[in-house]
């Protein structure tokens, strides 16, 4: 029986399907067989973040439909075969979901899968209500910037009040990933730091995400970046992948800019 | 090096202006959505003993702690 999560953000374009495509890659690498679903119908991109927008023959809305089952669905990762993906709908809008048939979805795929992970559409409407209605727990992705971090706060309200197990009296987890951090700009006070985030937010921390021009990079060529070991932020999603499968993975600082005894010299002198 | 005598830094003032638009965010949203419902209810139970103008429904977060604060404002006309 698998664990369901959904990534959410509130704010669009801050790295959320990004998130969803490494941290599904990092947990398939760790031996963990999990499936990743788009809920934002009508705008998929995961599929492109993966690289398998080719391979899509069904999408979920289809097998929630009972036009295709999870098997003929499910398209497995070029990059670990212990990782598989559901589309989203192109074609459909977001007023095809319904709770019942969500609530379906979801428990099958909770039988075959150690991990299930929902990308919620950006925005606060009926595609995200239905996207956490089921989740057991939920990643909430921010950037360190005040727009993107005030609409994660509605998001993670609207978590709170809609989620099936908050109104069976359970608590839904909540862990924040701060991504595309300039260390620099912690550092000379013109970024908000972690720490801040989290008081604001109320919320656990389950990992930090540098800035990595790489992270582009890879997307143009469908290869998440979790798979470049040079990669920054690729490390920094091996590791959260790393504590979601049950390891003690230390949090490293990436808030202090990584730089040698000349430049920090020479940073003295400015 | 003398950088920060200069001004306030924008990350403290992102800070402070994200804590009170938060702050109002979630008083106006009242956190739920089926406070409506709620009021109506505790209205009518209410009425059965005591006239009732009005009741009011507060969500309260301080730290850790979350209440609701429920004001019930009575009819003295019946």
């Amino acid at each position: 029986m698998g664990i369901v999560i959904a990534v959410i953000s509130g704010k669009g374009g801050v790295g959320k399907t990004t998130a969803t495509a490494n941290l599904g890659l990092g947990i398939a690498m760790n031996g963990k067989k999990c499936v990743l679903v788009d809920f934002d119908i009508g705008q998929r991109n995961l599929d492109m973040i993966l690289g398998l927008e080719n391979r899509v023959v069904y999408d979920m809305v289809q097998v929630m439909e009972g036009e295709a089952n999870i098997k003929q669905a499910a398209i497995k990762s070029k990059a670990n075969e212990n990782l598989h993906f559901l589309a989203a709908s192109q074609t459909k809008d977001k007023s095809v979901l319904d709770s019942a048939k969500v609530e379906k979805l979801v428990a099958d795929l909770k039988e075959s899968y150690d991990f299930v992970i929902l990308d919620a559409p950006a925005g606060i409407e009926s595609g995200y209500e239905h996207t956490i209605e089921f989740a057991d727990a939920a990643i909430v992705v921010v950037n360190p910037e005040v727009s993107s971090i005030r609409d994660a706060d509605r998001a993670i309200g609207i978590l709170d009040s809609k989620s099936a197990k908050v109104k069976n009296g359970e608590e839904v987890a909540k862990y924040l990933i701060i991504n595309r951090i300039v260390a620099d700009m912690v550092e000379s006070g013109e970024m908000l730091k972690s720490e801040d985030i989290l008081e604001i937010l109320n919320i656990k921390l389950l990992g930090k995400v540098p800035e990595d021009k790489g992270v582009i990079d890879a997307s143009n060529q469908g290869k998440p970046v979790i798979l470049d070991k040079k990669s920054i932020a690729g490390q920094a999603y091996s590791r959260i992948a790393g504590r979601l499968c049950g390891q003690k993975v230390d949090m490293k600082d990436i808030e202090v800019a990584d730089t040698g005894v000349f430049k920090k010299l020479a940073g003295m002198f400015k | 090096m003398f950088g920060f005598l200069k001004k306030k830094k924008s990350a403290s003032l992102a800070k402070d202006r994200l804590t009170i638009a938060i702050m109002s965010d979630r008083d106006r949203t009242n956190g739920y959505p089926f406070m409506d419902e709620m009021k109506a209810e505790i209205m009518e139970v209410v009425k059965k003993y005591i006239g009732v103008r009005g009741v009011e429904i507060r969500k309260e977060i301080d730290g850790d702690i979350e209440a609701l604060a429920i004001e019930v404002e009575l009819d003295k006309n019946i």
